[in-house]
């Protein structure tokens, strides 16, 4: 759903391109291509000492398989110290060599040039979060420029998460307490899938976002207009801008109103403001719009009985007036999609 | 020379089974054969347990989308399976169960140096395991085997303390049984055999024995420190404490790479012996292969920092410690090269062993070759954490280590067992294993080369791209066929080894021809194993031996002289 949203963005209606063959990705960044050269340069070498050692061995059971329990040994030499220095000090010299390209390649993927396009990111469970200098924010969609350097500054907000883009050969542990640094070149115009590498969870398989990669100056002016979004809003129809801020929420909660996740759907909240209902601890609190700010800021409150407190704080990461969109949102949800979670126009 | 004579002059009268009865004569035996025998009967129930697990992950990525349990229950699996493999199967596989029974023989000797030890070193096994099991009931535990901070810390984790004070205590079992053993080989080795005539398999046992000794504790520490974190709130490895996660990763994998050694090297040892015996040729090039057993095990304490090539430590650590894992390669590869010059002019008969023997070099080839693109830098940022990893790793401690064991065990079942299983269905049980091996893991190499992330419940969902999902989905399909050939291969194998406990044809002293001491004693030995210490010559010498229709098995030759 979320992909074909996308693809409307993107004039080329791109695809997720999966690559070619058995090996590797589509060579979507401007390192790819030498990382390839050196996954490939190692490949041979494997098929070739593979191959040969696979062949004497079938060759040897072959040839000098048992014929009889009489049958002796045709060979005495108990060991020969110029060939074991030769199968020794070959290998050697090809792992040296295989060493020095690997690190020659992996210098490129750790040094950003200095003009690159910097990028905030914030991980938290199950969720990525992308900051623009200009304010511009998404989750589950890293816009990018082609032809730009970018770098991605990182950081956790729980436990251990790795950011990772296949196609783009890049991945980086984002770690809690630090940051940490990727950077890469998008070559082309094009959707690219983005992972969560280090487990983190329930829910890790589902923290996935794509990369969208445009033409400079379609980004430029997608990214100033992102930047500014909110703005489109007046306070009459602020409850329509709920929606965009869903996808921020969605790994959690849904839209339908059967579909029950880690959190509650949202017809649930919905369907219950201005009424009471049973909390953790055996107390009954208010379903009002005190009640939806502080399950976003401070969520572990008041927590509904038989949920898990388990939501993190939104404290910071959404500005007030975001904050106040959601509220609205929730108490006019049935104005804006159906109960299967449907936009309605 | 060995004697003949050392072996007891009324070989059938009794053995070590049949030596004392009851229950209790085995739970407080201390007797090494019956300890090795324990130690297998619950390390293959391990296995049972942990192969289950296996088969419930790859169910369920049979297809995507939920297909027979929720994400959670499947992070609890595929822990599972991995602690249980890691912790209760393969460490203790070669070592503690076969290395046990086969040791002190091999050495010519009556037990090991510390018997009283040992016993209790198979109980704090057993304890460990207890521990590892309550994690389940209590709960699971989701960690993944690795118990990574700052997750593993957090208060929801309640499976984790349980489940670490029983890797704890494991870490114990596994640190006094290779203290027993160096004592053992360094005291206990017969008149004659020099360090440099003990069996490829007795280096290769040292060898681990040494990393248990000196690794092991660091485990226990790490431990030790992370349930002080949770349950006094003592900040070392959660941020919100002021810790330092990635600590947690240079403690934990300061153990555990050795441990990946603990693992292969004892199966390389058996591959020494199997090779050889089974070719019917001495070993070659004896002095490479031991030293570089050697070499692995002191290599293998300087590599743990290419676990964390992505961790987020400097590049010129990168740099540095991809430099060193290139170091490992080298002895693996002397080995292998070995190997098939032991096979070269050899006799080579394809019993059940020795095919296991060469599954592992065809396993252990691969393995050992895409550990390279692990090692080189550039190659292995894109492959960390990916299925490609976890191919790897398989093809190594499974498709290695544990198929070396299993072939390990066919060797010395006639021995332990004193029946002979169906050759027959030996070769095809090895076969299906192989076959379903290879189907299983090398479909796992294409799907992490093209981005698939390790430890995945799923392949499908809203922020999938829905042409990854097709492409995956096939892979996992067929990866997924390929495990249940297997574990059809595996209960095979376990339907023949149960039968021939009653139906099999009595095993003869030596059924392969091997020169080592344990062959010289009957199948199976007496409780004493020698009536008096035996004298060694070269353990590779075949040509001293001679078939014996009579029995079935081999026997000195009458043309050479005995010695003394």
């Amino acid at each position: 759903m979320l992909l074909r949203t996308l693809t409307s963005l993107l004039s080329s209606g791109a695809r997720v391109d999966t690559g070619d063959g058995f090996w590797l990705p589509p060579q979507a960044s401007t390192y790819s291509q030498g990382i390839d050269w050196v996954f490939y340069f190692i490949y041979w070498i494997c098929v070739f000492f593979f191959v040969l050692i696979v062949a004497l061995m079938i060759l040897f059971v072959w040839k000098y398989r048992r014929t009889s329990v009489t049958h002796q040994a045709g060979e005495t030499v108990t060991h020969h110290t110029p060939l074991e220095l030769t199968w020794t000090i070959i290998p050697l010299i090809l792992v040296i060599a295989i060493f020095w390209i690997g690190l020659d390649g992996y210098v490129d993927m750790i040094r950003p040039p200095a003009n690159a396009y910097e990028v905030n990111v914030v991980a938290q469970r199950w969720n990525w979060s992308f900051e623009h200098r200009n304010g511009a924010q998404d989750s589950q969609i890293l816009k990018v420029p082609a032809g730009r350097p970018v770098k991605l500054v990182m950081t956790s907000q729980d436990v251990l998460h790795a950011l990772f883009i296949p196609a783009f050969r890049a991945k980086q542990d984002v770690v809690p307490g630090r940051y940490t640094t990727l950077w890469f070149e998008a070559k082309e115009p094009g959707l690219y899938q983005l992972f969560c590498a280090e487990y983190c969870g329930t829910q890790h398989s589902q923290m996935g976002a794509t990369v969208a990669v445009y033409p400079p100056d379609e980004f430029d002016e997608i990214i100033a207009k992102d930047a500014r979004w909110l703005d489109n809003y007046t306070d009459e129809n602020l409850y329509q801008a709920g929606l965009r801020i869903f996808a921020r929420c969605s790994s959690c909660h849904s839209l339908q109103e059967e579909v029950r996740l880690t959190g509650p759907s949202f017809w649930d909240v919905h369907d219950d403001f201005g009424k009471k209902r049973l909390m953790e601890g055996d107390y009954e609190a208010d379903i009002d719009e005190n009640y939806i700010q502080d399950s976003i800021l401070n969520p572990q409150k008041d927590i509904v009985a038989t949920y898990q407190g388990v939501m993190p704080t939104f404290q910071g990461a959404l500005k007030p007036r975001e904050v106040r969109a959601m509220v609205e949102f929730l108490k006019r949800l049935d104005e804006v999609v159906d109960r299967q979670g449907n936009p309605i126009e | 020379m060995t004697t003949l004579e050392s072996t007891p002059p009324t070989p059938a009268a009794t053995n070590y089974l049949t030596h004392t009865r009851g229950f209790l004569s085995w739970a407080f035996t201390l007797d090494h054969k019956r300890i090795g025998v324990m130690y297998l009967v619950s390390v293959l129930s391990s296995f049972l347990v942990g192969g289950i697990f296996a088969l419930l992950v790859r169910t369920e990525l049979i297809a995507p989308g939920e297909t027979i349990m929720g994400q959670d229950a499947y992070n609890k699996a595929f822990t599972l399976h991995g602690a249980i493999m890691v912790f209760l199967v393969i460490i203790p596989s070669v070592p503690a169960a076969l290395g046990n029974f086969v040791l002190p023989i091999m050495l010519g000797a009556k037990d090991v140096a510390f018997p009283r030890l040992n016993l209790f070193s198979y109980y704090l096994w057993v304890f460990g395991a207890f521990f590892l099991v309550a994690a389940i009931f209590q709960g699971g535990l989701d960690t993944g085997w690795t118990f990574y901070a700052p997750y593993s810390t957090e208060d929801a984790r309640s499976g984790v303390i349980l489940a670490t004070t029983g890797v704890f205590i494991l870490g114990f079992s596994s640190i006094f049984t290779g203290l027993n053993f160096i004592v053992t080989i360094h005291r206990l080795r017969p008149p004659g055999m020099t360090w440099f005539r003990m069996p490829l398999f007795l280096w290769s046992i040292y060898a681990t024995a040494l990393i248990q000794v000196l690794a092991t504790p660091v485990l226990g520490i790490t431990l030790l420190l992370l349930i002080v974190e949770r349950v006094m709130k003592v900040g070392i490895f959660d941020p919100a404490l002021g810790g330092d996660p990635v600590l947690y990763q240079h403690f934990f994998w300061f153990y555990s790479h050795p441990a990946v050694y603990i693992m292969i090297l004892p199966g390389m040892g058996i591959i020494s012996e199997l090779i050889s015996v089974h070719s019917h040729k001495h070993i070659f090039g004896y002095k490479f292969i031991a030293f570089s057993s050697v070499a692995i095990a002191i290599f293998g304490f300087l590599v743990w920092g290419h676990h964390m090539f992505t961790s987020g430590q400097s590049g010129l650590m990168n740099a540095v410690f991809s430099a060193i894992t290139f170091s490992v390669s080298i002895p693996s590869a002397i080995k292998v090269f070995n190997w098939l010059a032991t096979m070269y002019k050899g006799s080579i008969s394809l019993n059940t062993p020795m095919l296991y023997a060469l599954s592992f070099l065809f396993i252990f080839s691969i393995g050992g070759l895409t550990g390279i693109f692990h090692g080189t830098l550039a190659t292995t940022i894109h492959l960390h954490d990916t299925y490609f990893v976890v191919a790897h790793f398989h093809y190594v401690m499974m498709g290695s280590a544990l198929i070396a064991m299993i072939g390990g065990l066919h060797h010395w079942w006639p021995k332990m067992t004193g029946r002979m299983y169906s050759e027959t269905l030996g070769r095809i049980g090895c076969i299906i294993v192989f076959v379903g091996f290879n189907v299983t893991f090398f479909t796992q190499f294409m799907l992490g080369s093209k981005g698939m992330p390790r430890r995945y419940h799923d392949y499908a969902g809203e922020t999938w791209s829905p042409e990854l999902t097709e492409l995956f989905h096939t892979y996992h399909f067929i990866s997924t066929l390929g495990s249940y050939l297997m574990a059809a291969g595996f209960f095979l194998t376990a339907g023949y080894l149960l039968h021939s406990l009653v139906k099999g044809r009595k095993a003869p002293s030596n059924p392969w021809g091997g020169r080592s001491l344990e062959w010289q004693c009957t199948s199976p030995p007496p409780h004493d194993n020698f009536s008096s210490a035996p004298t060694v010559g070269d353990c590779y010498d075949y040509s001293v031996l001679e078939w014996d229709d009579a029995e079935g098995g081999y026997r000195w030759r009458e043309d050479v002289p005995h010695p003394v």
